[in-house]
């Protein structure tokens, strides 16, 4: 198991963000994480990559607790958060550089253009981020979450600002990974064809708690994904 | 090192982008314009190398505070605003490190700032008393109030998490504490102004200028104010540790 | 309405050197007054001090002489019989005109102050382009920083 979430609490100034969340992921998933705007996936994933602390409950990363070992979290996770800035002065290669330089194994100048060319930037790494349209603003972040080869790769709306190509080549580059890389994929996003052509495993957060979780094929039955998340999010489902 | 790493990349932008460039050229124009203006009053007699140079030690440390409080005020709220800080938080760098990197270039930033200003020392203060001394307590008390004032600075912005916020409070913390520039010794004398100049770093430090470049006075002369702006750099540093930790998304 | 009387002529006399000053706009200059006791007895307590009239057509007035000399009035504690003393007074010249300059002596035991003949002063306006030789640095370092943010703007900008 390499994520254990147990009774996750966490509020906003008397507003209820968690409200006891439950869940876990396996090794070598691709979990979808689904849920309606403000349902609590966004709060969720930063506890997850200890980007803050929750107000009650436990939170186990691969057998570390992300509040007292955040630092170990740190080395074996990234994420792509859903709004990722860039420092646009900077070129492509420049950027992963300098990200790669905060970690303790640094990748090398060769690792940087390899990174670029699996995310199809092959040619741009000399190009002022600037200068990136959002598709490609976009497979740099990706790029960059993958700078530490990490063991658990958050992503929030990966396929933001995609044209379909663009999609289906993120797609691609997920299961790659996923396959034969080992890495476990968190995948937090609306779309649902995403879902379907990527999770094995999935959990539907509504008003701060989980609705449902389970392996996808096992949850849709016979019925679709979005019959599914439609009847778990609607009003009075909880 | 990932402190080295983030100062780095502070730097690299300051010099890099005409953000950080034009407050270099900006500094470069105001004291070509100042030394100008003095040595044509010093032709006339109505200012001696002394005074000269104790005005202009005054405006490079004014013009090094302010770029650390801009500077300042832009390092958490910018990026937060731009959306840049979250992958900064997603790497092993904790928040310390990262005001620290931040700290470091406000401080590479002043130090620019010194190299720039050295030739107007120079020229303006050739001939006169005391030149390398001004120097030498320019390069020190300046550097203790940049780190002061950049150091708050840049724990209000973890703070505030708003850039033109923060921005507004750093002004207005200039003004107050740069007042001393605007007003006549004269007008400070009074038991009210030697109490505001006493608890005052930014304004002990240009009397220390004024002791030592104009009255030629020693160390032992300056220990009490030295004293003072030493504490509010470590009262500074202490806010930002406090302010970098505790900020949260 | 009454007038103070007119009392008769001062033991004192006084004399201003040079005569005549030609400078110009920036230059420091020292005016001696020469105070003479004409009398058998000593005077005590006396005040010299200088002053300064601006006689440029268009702009007659007396001068303010805060910024031309900072010390523009000697107290002499005495002066033997048929002794003399001999006052400096140094003046830095801050701006251009014709202008005559004078000193007057005061003993409070006379009811007349003394005053020296009148030295006329020109002064010339120059125009100093580069005081402390200031513009290679003036001028050069923002130009100079400005070439070097130039061709770091050019080299930093890809545009495909």
């Amino acid at each position: 198991m390499i994520i254990s979430v147990e009774n996750l609490v966490k509020k906003y100034n008397g507003y209820t963000a968690l409200d006891g969340l439950n869940f876990t992921v396996e090794d070598g998933d691709i979990f979808g994480f689904l849920g309606p705007n403000g349902a609590g996936k966004t709060t969720t994933i930063r506890i997850l990559t200890a980007m803050i602390k929750a107000d009650s409950g436990n939170v186990l990363v691969d057998g570390h607790d992300v509040v007292k070992e955040p630092l170990a979290v740190k080395r074996i996770i990234n994420a792509l958060p859903e709004s990722n800035g860039y420092y646009e002065w900077m070129t492509a290669y420049e950027y992963l550089e300098f990200f790669s330089n905060l970690y303790e194994e640094k990748a090398s100048k060769q690792d940087i253009h390899k990174l670029l060319e699996v995310v199809g930037l092959h040619g741009k790494e000399g190009h002022l981020i600037r200068s990136y349209s959002r598709g490609m603003k976009q497979r740099l972040g990706i790029a960059r979450a993958l700078i530490n080869r990490p063991k658990l790769l958050f992503l929030d709306e990966p396929t933001n600002g995609l044209d379909p190509k663009g999609r289906r080549d993120i797609h691609d580059l997920l299961i790659d990974l996923n396959q034969k890389h080992s890495t476990t994929i968190f995948l937090s996003t609306h779309l649902l064809d995403d879902v379907e052509r990527l999770c094995n495993r999935i959990a539907i957060i509504n008003y701060g708690k989980i609705v449902r979780t389970g392996e996808l094929d096992r949850i849709k039955g016979k019925g679709t994904i979005e019959d599914i998340f439609f009847m778990s999010t609607k009003e009075g489902a909880l | 090192m990932k402190t080295a790493y983030i100062m780095q990349k502070e730097i690299k932008e300051s010099i890099l982008t005409p953000k950080g460039f034009l407050w270099y050229i900006l500094t470069s124009v105001i004291l070509s314009v100042l030394s100008y203006l003095f040595l044509t009053n010093s032709e006339l007699s109505l200012l001696d190398q002394g005074e000269m140079l104790y005005m202009i030690m005054n405006f490079i440390t004014a013009l090094g505070v302010l770029i650390g409080l801009v500077f300042g005020a832009d390092s958490f709220a910018g990026e937060i605003e731009r959306g840049t800080i979250e992958a900064l938080f997603l790497s092993p760098a904790n928040k310390t490190e990262i005001a620290m990197g931040k700290l470091g270039a406000a401080l590479t930033n002043w130090g620019i700032t010194f190299i720039i200003s050295l030739p107007y020392l120079f020229v303006v203060g050739k001939g006169g008393q005391n030149l390398l001394t001004g120097i030498a307590y320019l390069a020190i008390l300046g550097t203790l109030l940049v780190i002061t004032f950049s150091a708050f600075s840049i724990g209000l912005s973890a703070r505030i998490k708003s850039m033109k916020n923060s921005l507004i409070i750093s002004f207005f913390i200039f003004l107050l504490a740069g007042s001393p520039i605007f007003l006549s010794s004269a007008q400070r004398g009074t038991w009210f102004g030697m109490i505001l100049d006493l608890i005052n770093p930014f304004a002990d430090a240009i009397n220390t200028f004024d002791s030592v470049v104009i009255d030629s006075q020693g160390f032992s002369y300056q220990i009490g104010r030295v004293a003072i702006i030493c504490g509010y750099t470590f009262l500074s540093l202490w806010f930002l540790k406090r302010s970098a930790s505790r900020l949260e998304m | 309405m009454n007038y103070s009387p007119v009392f008769a002529a001062s033991r004192i006399t006084v004399s201003i050197n040079p005569p005549f000053i030609q400078a110009n706009m920036g230059d420091k200059i020292i005016y001696t007054g020469m105070i003479t006791n004409n009398s058998d007895k000593a005077v005590n307590n006396i005040i010299a001090y200088i002053s300064l009239a601006n006689v440029t057509r268009g702009k007659e007035e007396p001068m303010d002489l805060e910024d031309w000399s900072a010390n523009k009035a000697i107290k002499v504690d005495t002066i033997p019989p048929r002794g003399t003393y001999e006052g400096k007074w140094p003046m830095r010249l801050i701006d251009s005109g014709s202008y005559v300059a004078y000193v007057m002596v005061v003993d409070k035991n006379d009811n007349i102050p003394v005053s020296s003949a009148m030295s006329r002063l020109e002064i010339k306006r120059v125009l100093r382009l580069n005081p402390n030789n200031v513009l290679p640095v003036a001028l050069g370092e923002p130009i100079l920083l400005g070439i070097v943010c130039i061709f770091i703007y050019f080299r930093r900008k890809r545009v495909k």
